[in-house]
């Protein structure tokens, strides 16, 4: 590549001090962790970092295991007619259901597999966080695949790039960026599962997984204000640290396989120029991870290549016999828990629950979307401040809206009502999808159509009608459908707090469900809610969602 | 090479013969043929007709991208199975990898067929130097003009050194001036003894264009794809100025054969 910057002994020596910092750390852990099924987590605050790098831990492998399982389903999905009819349909229902509730049952699952073992709860809980972080990142790879000019994939076919030469230089450049974008959805998505999956508690069984997420959830319940500010104050670092360490330099380094046709030389992220000087790096690069990867991509091409031949095959395995499998079993417990005993009175109340949370998810969705169109307009239109506000509202995002409870149970303290509050909560998860869609969108409004707009006089409210919102309409509906799903996961969370040893809820079906879960016990309601609340989503999905999304992309899609 | 040879009675051997080809889409609608038609060693033939005639699609079937429904491709005598190695492509949107380098775009058909990397460097050197893009190895095609990533395409095509140079609609994303300047640099590549390419087979929808170039033009027309007409250009003396009066009447001529 460019002109190599000279190797400088500061940064090997910088890059030695930190992985000492690191193994010591790690030592220190080991040594003074409570075990898994004690009730609490030891509330020492100099053991933060050592619960902030177990948590990052589990997000990271869990986030490995999720980019890489995406990248075979998307390609199947986008490789085979057969295989994309039983995918798509899969991942989409998953992506919408509110997968929070089906908690317990997960965990339940496991927990018995390993017999009540750390290693059990630990799957768990990377189960539970895999099932935040999955779908969207299929989805992008499927997405990017589809779309990759037809004229590339035939010059790569002509010049005979096949199996590991094809991945290399085609298939993974062409879906790094939307894996990084959605990578960011997924950490952001993982945080706010984790925080809820580190402390699991079944009926009368509850663990504990040390981490920043029970840390948190630990000095809320228990109502140590000062606790659970540090917790949020280290929670917010990282997440600062996160976007100038990692995601930044990532998606500086992703600029290069964008499919755009004129711009300027794909720049090298400065991290990464700083690490090239270190001559660790360098050998390392050289010797172990570059030869290491090629002998991967060779592997795993030839198992993705086969699997791409056997599309359908692998497709019906994976789909068509596992899923039905699944649902069959399910279908079975289910019979024994309503057949086997006299139903409970609770199961009265969940369609009223069941409405009233809609509402609540409605009222989230109606504000998201009628407050990001004018903050947006504004934003997009002080291209000074654009990419400042880009960047405060990606940090802003992807602090998991589990951290804002603390700050939601203070407001209640001061008299403000539980209704609002659990709105209030559920909105500080759908808001930021909404905005992040409409901001793109309107970013992307061509400059000729703006001036066009201000010559013939469209300023003020009037440009945001006639311009600006039927221009950024089909991002805005998918914003609202994003935030639509999540807003569901939201109240399960936000309808039942325990915090400062007093419990806040307000009736509805995510509060139902969470007395069942923690404390009756009653699967029936619990199985009984969540089916429900499945149901609704997938009919309001069907019936109003998509044709929305159909009619509004028809009508108001940006094309010359 | 037989630009300007006399018009021999026997033709030359054959580089590829297409015997019966057919296209469908779907089970029911045939797009492209039947057609029979042969691409002769060292000549330039050009392929138009009008849009939706399956001038692209036959260039495709000739590269080895894309299998016909029914008919066969006979290259060098043998029945074509799977991509034509005999043959590059050169494509109308350039078609480069965005993410790669302009030496390596250019390398990238020589690193499948697994050469050693210090030759496949040399041998993109070679190329990039003779479409004269030396200096812009370590550019990535986004920071090129349209002009110099056709360049980089043609570079590409060449440098697995093909017997058969496939060009789709290669010029029409270009501006005037820099497509009748890389159409003067293709005649003279062709000719030249530094490059293997012994025949091409150029798809466009221009007129003027095909007669600037050809040794043979193979008219389509369209619903479904078929010959409609071969006119032989190989007595029309080069260079073919636009201005000449024999070019301007056989421009004439074949427009007359498309209304």
């Amino acid at each position: 590549m460019n002109a190599r910057a000279p190797a400088s002994y500061s940064v090997d020596f910088g890059l030695l001090l930190l992985l000492a910092v690191l193994v010591a750390a790690l030592i220190f852990a080991g040594s003074s962790l409570r075990p898994y099924d004690s009730p609490e987590l030891d509330p020492r605050p100099e053991l933060l970092p050592v619960y902030l790098l177990l948590s990052l831990t589990r997000l990271g492998v869990t986030l490995a295991i999720s980019v890489l399982l995406a990248i075979p389903t998307g390609y199947l999905a986008a490789k085979s007619a057969f295989a994309r009819r039983l995918i798509l349909p899969t991942l989409d229902i998953f992506q919408s259901v509110p997968i929070v509730g089906f908690f317990p049952v997960a965990v339940w699952g496991f927990v018995r597999l390993f017999g009540g073992s750390a290693i059990g709860v630990e799957l768990a809980a990377v189960f539970l966080i895999f099932t935040s972080m999955f779908w969207n990142l299929a989805f992008g790879v499927y997405e990017s695949l589809i779309t990759v000019p037809e004229e590339l994939r035939m010059a790569a076919d002509q010049f005979g790039l096949r199996g590991s030469l094809r991945w290399a230089h085609l298939i993974l450049p062409a879906v790094v960026p939307s894996l990084l974008y959605n990578s960011l959805v997924s950490w952001a998505n993982g945080w706010f599962f984790l925080i809820a999956s580190e402390i699991i508690a079944v009926g009368p069984a509850r663990y504990t997984l040390p981490g920043l997420g029970s840390y948190l959830a630990q000095a809320v319940t228990a109502g140590h204000n000062d606790l659970t500010m540090l917790a949020l104050a280290v929670l917010l670092a990282t997440t600062v640290a996160m976007h100038l360490l990692l995601w930044g330099p990532l998606s500086t380094w992703a600029e290069r396989f964008h499919l755009e046709e004129t711009g300027d030389r794909p720049r090298r992220p400065r991290i990464a120029r700083l690490l090239g000087r270190s001559r660790l790096v360098r050998s390392a690069t050289l010797r172990i991870v570059t030869p290491a990867a090629q002998q991967a991509l060779r592997v795993s091409s030839r198992v993705l290549d086969f699997l791409g031949r056997h599309a359908s095959g692998s497709a019906v395995a994976f789909f068509g016999l596992a899923v039905p499998a699944l649902a069959g079993y399910g279908g079975w417990r289910l019979y024994v828990l309503f057949a086997a005993r006299p139903l409970s009175p609770e199961l009265k109340g969940i369609p009223v629950d069941l409405l009233l949370s809609f509402l609540r998810v409605i009222v989230g969705v109606v504000v998201s979307a009628a407050v990001s169109v004018p903050l947006a307009n504004w934003i997009v239109r002080r291209v000074r401040w654009r990419s400042a506000a880009l960047a405060v509202i990606q940090i802003l995002a992807s602090i998991p809206a589990t951290a804002f409870f603390p700050l939601v149970v203070i407001l209640l303290t001061w008299g403000l009502g539980m209704n609002a509050g659990a709105v209030l909560l559920a909105l500080t998860t759908m808001f930021w999808y909404v905005l992040f869609n409409v901001v793109g969108a309107g970013s992307a409004i061509p400059k000729e159509t703006q001036e066009a707009a201000f010559a013939f006089g469209l300023r003020g409210r009037r440009y945001v009608w006639r311009v600006f919102l039927p221009a950024v309409l089909p991002s805005l509906v998918t914003g609202c459908i994003t935030a639509w799903g999540a807003g569901w996961n939201a109240l399960i969370l936000c309808e039942y707090l325990e915090a400062g040893r007093r419990v806040h809820e307000v009736r509805g079906i995510g509060a139902t469900l969470d007395r069942a879960t923690y404390r009756s016990g009653d699967m029936q309601v619990v199985a009984a809610s969540l089916a429900s609340m499945v149901l609704l989503i997938i009919f309001v999905n069907r019936l109003f969602w998509d044709p929305l999304y159909q009619r509004v992309a028809a009508r108001y899609k940006m094309e010359a | 090479m037989p630009a300007s040879a006399p018009v021999s009675a026997e033709s030359p051997a054959a580089l590829l013969r297409l015997e019966g080809v057919e296209q469908f889409y779907g089970e029911k609608i045939r797009i492209l043929g039947p057609i029979d038609l042969e691409v002769r060693e060292g000549e330039f033939l050009s392929l138009v007709g009008p849009s939706g005639c399956g001038k692209s699609t036959l260039l495709r079937i000739v590269a080895g991208v894309l299998r016909p429904t029914a008919g066969r491709v006979l290259v060098g005598g043998r029945p074509l199975k799977g991509v034509n190695t005999r043959a590059a492509m050169v494509f109308q949107s350039f078609a480069l990898f965005p993410w790669l380098t302009v030496v390596d775009n250019v390398a990238v058909g020589l690193e499948a067929r697994a050469l050693p990397l210090r030759e496949r460097l040399k041998k993109a050197q070679k190329y990039i130097d003779l479409v004269g893009l030396s200096g812009y190895e370590r550019a990535f095609p986004r920071e090129l003009s349209r002009g110099m990533k056709q360049l980089v395409g043609l570079a590409r095509a060449l440098a697995v050194e093909p017997e058969l140079l496939c060009m789709d609609e290669p010029f029409s994303a270009l501006d005037v001036l820099t497509a009748r300047t890389i159409r003067d640099l293709v005649l003279d590549l062709w000719k030249s003894p530094e490059v293997t390419t012994k025949s091409i087979l150029l798809v466009t929808h221009s007129i003027e264009e095909a007669v600037a170039m050809s040794d043979r033009v193979v008219v389509l027309k369209a619903n479904p794809g078929r010959i409609a007409d071969e006119v032989d250009l190989r007595d029309l003396p080069r260079p073919r100025r636009p201005d000449l009066p024999a070019v301007r009447e056989t421009v004439d001529r074949m427009y007359a054969l498309l209304a």
